[in-house]
C-alpha cells in the first residue's frame, strides 16, 4: 500500500501530464469548455429542487438547493471518478502495449482529472454560499480530507473494476448502472439526517431499524456526503458514527482491490 | 556484470478468443473437483531464450515475421511478463517500441512533447531545456502549435523520434523505428542513433527488417527463428546467413528449372520460354565464381517484329539492391527481330561480385525504351569465391574490381618533393 504513495510521488509528473491531457482533449474543441463540467450538478440540483416542491423533503433548516448541490459535488465526483477509473486501463490500450509504468497510474489519473472539475463545481458552491449568506467556518478545513477519502473509495472500485474490465468489458457498462442506483441509496436527494430521524428516532422498521441504519452507513458515500454538508454548510464536525461503517469496509476492500489489480497487471498487455 | 540478462525466457499465448465467463467458471469448478478440463492450444512466442548483453553493446535482433522479436522486446521493457524464466535488467530503459505510441492526435506538437516526455519518464525540466533541440530536430518548427491530428504520418513519426531520443536512459530499445520518415530524415535518425551509441556509450537493442541498416549500426546481431535465437554474433555473418536463408526459401519455393517465370510488366508482345544460367561448356549452372564468366540464355517468343530490341540483364540482392546491370544498348548490338522464337545469350565475361546469393532480373525494351517485359527475382544466382581464397576477401563491399597495388619506400625528401 505504501508503494502506491511512493509511486504516486515518483510518477507525479506523469499523472499531472496525463490528467492535463485528459482535460485538454476533452474540452479542446468545445466552446463552453470546462463550464460543461458543472452543467451536470446544476441541472440535477434544479431537477431535485423541482421534485422536492411536489413531495417535500425535510432538510432541518438548510435551504434545499444548496444542500442538494453540496451532496451532488462529492457524489458526482465519486461517480465519475469510479466510472473513468474503471475504463481508464482499457482506454489507454496504446500505452499499455507500448510502454511500462505502474498501471495504477491510470485509475489515479482518472481521479486527478475529475478533481479539476470538482474544483470548478466548488466555485459554484461558493457562489451559492454567498447567495444564501453562509460563511464557511473552521470546519471547512475538513474538505480536503473528505475529498481524499472519496478518492480512496473511488480508487477501491477503480482498481478492481479496471482489472476486471481488461478481461470482461461488461464492467465498464454495468458500473454506471449500479452507481446510478447507488445514488438513491446515498443521501443525495434527501439528507442523512432524515434517514437517521426515521430509523434511529422513529424506529420505523421496528427491531431492524438500528441494523438498517448501520447497513445504510456501510455505504461510505453516506458518511461522506453528510460530512461534506456538515463541515461546509452547518459548520459542525463530521458525524463519525455515520463514517465508521463505510470506513471499515473500505479499509478491508482497498488492499484486496489493489493486490488484485497488481496481480492482474502482469497480463494486461497480453489480454487487452 | 551484464546489463541485460535473459534466462530461459519462455512466453506462451493462448490461441483463440478469450473464454467467456461461463466457461471460466465451469473450468474452475471442474479443476476444483480434480477433473481435467480441455486445454486451449498454446503458442510459444518465445521458447527458452537465453542471452546477456554487456553495457555499451549495440544488439540488433532480426528474423522473419512472427519469430518473436517484438515479444522479446516487450519483455525487456517490462510490458509483459514471462510465462517461465526471468529477465533481469540493470538500468533504466527507454522503450521506443513503435515511436509515437503516446502521441495524442488532439494535442499540438508542443503539448505532445511534454506529454510524451512525461510518459517516457523525462523530467519536465529536462524537456523544457531540450525543447528547442527537439523541435529543431523534428523539422516541425512551423507546425509545432498545430494539433497532431492534422500532421502527416511522417510528421508524427518525426515528432515521436525526436522526443524519444532526447531521453536519457541506460538502455535504448528500438523497434522498427528506422524504417519510417523520408530518406533524409532516416539518415538524420541514423546519425543521431550512432551518436548516442558511439559518444554516449549507451546499450541499444534494435529490432528491424532493414538488415543493411542494422548491419551497419550493430556490434552484434541475434537471429531469431520460431521463438528461439538461432544465431548470435558478428553482424556480417549473421546477416549473411539471414539473407542466405531468405534466398533459400525463395529457391525452395520455385524449383529453378520448372518454375514459371512471373513477369512484373508484360506488354504481351514477348513471352519468355526459358531462362538458363550457363557456363562456357553450355552446361546449366546455378552460379559461378568471382571474376569468372557466366552466360544468361533467354529463349523467348515474340508476336511481332521488333526494331532494335534492347535486353537488360542484371543481378540484385534479396533486399533489391541492384548491384549489376548490363544492356546490349551500350555495345549497340541491337538487332531487329522478326516474330517467332529467338534465343539471346548474354555472356558476362567477368563477374565482379562478392561471394553471396543474388537474384536475376531481365528486361526487354523496344527502341523507344518502352518496357516490353520485365521481371526481377527470377532465379537465384550464387556467386562463390571461385579460384580465390574466401578468407582473404574483404568482409564488406559488394563489388570487387581488379586492382593493381604498388608499394615502395619513400624517404622524407621524396615525400616533400611530391607534395
Amino acid at each position: 500500500m505504501i508503494k502506491v504513495f511512493t509511486s504516486l510521488y515518483t510518477y507525479r509528473e506523469l499523472i499531472t501530464a496525463l490528467a492535463w491531457k485528459n482535460i485538454v482533449v476533452r474540452y479542446k474543441q468545445s466552446y463552453l469548455g470546462l463550464l460543461l463540467a458543472i452543467l451536470k450538478p446544476i441541472m440535477l440540483m434544479a431537477i431535485f429542487t423541482l421534485v422536492r416542491s411536489f413531495i417535500g423533503i425535510e432538510t432541518d433548516g438548510t435551504p434545499y438547493p444548496i444542500l442538494t448541490f453540496a451532496a451532488l459535488l462529492p457524489w458526482i465526483f465519486f461517480q465519475e471518478s469510479a466510472s473513468e477509473g474503471v475504463s481508464s486501463v482499457t482506454s489507454n490500450t496504446a500505452l499499455i502495449k507500448k510502454i511500462y509504468f505502474p498501471r495504477e497510474v491510470f485509475p489515479i489519473t482518472a481521479m486527478v482529472t475529475k478533481l479539476v472539475e470538482l474544483g470548478i463545481s466548488c466555485l459554484i458552491l461558493a457562489g451559492l454560499m454567498v447567495y444564501y449568506q453562509m460563511l464557511p467556518t473552521i470546519y471547512a478545513l475538513w474538505v480536503p480530507l473528505i475529498i481524499l477519502y472519496t478518492m480512496v473509495i473511488a480508487l477501491t472500485i477503480s482498481f478492481f473494476g479496471a482489472a476486471i474490465n481488461v478481461y470482461y468489458r461488461d464492467m465498464s457498462q454495468l458500473l454506471p448502472v449500479v452507481l446510478s442506483l447507488l445514488m438513491y441509496a446515498s443521501p443525495v436527494i434527501y439528507p442523512l439526517s432524515l434517514v437517521r430521524q426515521k430509523l434511529l428516532e422513529e424506529q420505523i422498521a421496528g427491531d431492524w431499524s438500528n441494523h438498517l441504519y448501520t447497513l445504510y452507513t456501510l455505504n461510505p458515500l453516506a458518511g461522506i456526503i453528510d460530512s461534506f454538508q456538515r463541515v461546509l454548510l452547518k459548520g459542525t464536525a463530521p458525524d463519525f458514527n455515520a463514517l465508521l461503517p463505510g470506513f471499515m469496509l473500505i479499509a478491508v476492500l482497498l488492499p484486496i482491490s489493489y493486490l488484485f489489480f497488481k496481480r492482474a497487471e502482469n497480463w494486461f498487455a497480453d489480454i487487452i | 556484470m551484464p546489463i541485460i540478462e535473459v534466462k530461459h525466457l519462455t512466453k506462451e499465448y493462448d490461441l483463440g478468443t478469450i473464454t467467456s465467463l461461463k466457461d471460466n467458471i465451469r473450468h474452475t469448478l471442474a479443476k476444483l473437483q480434480g477433473k481435467s478440463t480441455w486445454q486451449r492450444e498454446r503458442f510459444k512466442a518465445l521458447d527458452d531464450v537465453n542471452f546477456s548483453v554487456e553495457e555499451g553493446e549495440v544488439v540488433g535482433i532480426i528474423g522473419h515475421n512472427g519469430a518473436g522479436k517484438s515479444t522479446l522486446l516487450k519483455h525487456l521493457a517490462n510490458i509483459t511478463k514471462p510465462t517461465r524464466g526471468e529477465v533481469i535488467v540493470r538500468g533504466s530503459i527507454a522503450p521506443l517500441i513503435e515511436v509515437g505510441a503516446g502521441v495524442n492526435p488532439e494535442l499540438t506538437g508542443r503539448e505532445n512533447i511534454f506529454l510524451n516526455g512525461a510518459i517516457l519518464g523525462i523530467p519536465k525540466k529536462v524537456i523544457q531545456s531540450k525543447l528547442d533541440e527537439i523541435i529543431d530536430f523534428s523539422e516541425l518548427e512551423q507546425f509545432i502549435d498545430t494539433p497532431v491530428k492534422r500532421y502527416s504520418s511522417g510528421m508524427t513519426v518525426k515528432l515521436g523520434f525526436s522526443i524519444a531520443t532526447s531521453m536519457d536512459a541506460d538502455i535504448l530499445i528500438i523497434d522498427e523505428v528506422l524504417a519510417v520518415g523520408d530518406l533524409a530524415f532516416q539518415q538524420k535518425c541514423i546519425e543521431r542513433m550512432e551518436g548516442m551509441i558511439k559518444n554516449q556509450g549507451k546499450t541499444v537493442l534494435i529490432v528491424g527488417h532493414n538488415i543493411r541498416q542494422l548491419e551497419r549500426l550493430c556490434s552484434r546481431i541475434m537471429l531469431m527463428d520460431h521463438g528461439k535465437i538461432s544465431l548470435d554474433g558478428d553482424p556480417r555473418e549473421v546477416c549473411g546467413v539471414f539473407f542466405k536463408e531468405a534466398q533459400d526459401r525463395t529457391y525452395a519455393r520455385h524449383k529453378p528449372s520448372e518454375r514459371e517465370i512471373i513477369s512484373q510488366q508484360d506488354s504481351g508482345i514477348i513471352q519468355i520460354n526459358k531462362i538458363e544460367l550457363l557456363d562456357d561448356n553450355k552446361d546449366t549452372q546455378t552460379g559461378t565464381g568471382l571474376h569468372e564468366p557466366l552466360s544468361v540464355r533467354i529463349t523467348f517468343t515474340c508476336n511481332q517484329n521488333i526494331d532494335k530490341l534492347e535486353v537488360v540483364v542484371g543481378f540484385h540482392t534479396s533486399d533489391f539492391v541492384h548491384v549489376l546491370s548490363v544492356s546490349n544498348a551500350l555495345a549497340d548490338i541491337r538487332p531487329t527481330i522478326k516474330a517467332g522464337v529467338h534465343q539471346v545469350v548474354c555472356r558476362l565475361n567477368d563477374i565482379p561480385l562478392r561471394p553471396f546469393s543474388y537474384s536475376l532480373r531481365v528486361a526487354f525494351l523496344d527502341q523507344y525504351r518502352q518496357m516490353l517485359w520485365y521481371a526481377d527475382n527470377i532465379m537465384p544466382v550464387s556467386i562463390t569465391a571461385g579460384k580465390y581464397d574466401i578468407t582473404r576477401l574483404p568482409t564488406i563491399g559488394l563489388i570487387d574490381v581488379p586492382a593493381d597495388w604498388t608499394f615502395h619506400e619513400q624517404d622524407d625528401k621524396n615525400y616533400h618533393e611530391n607534395t
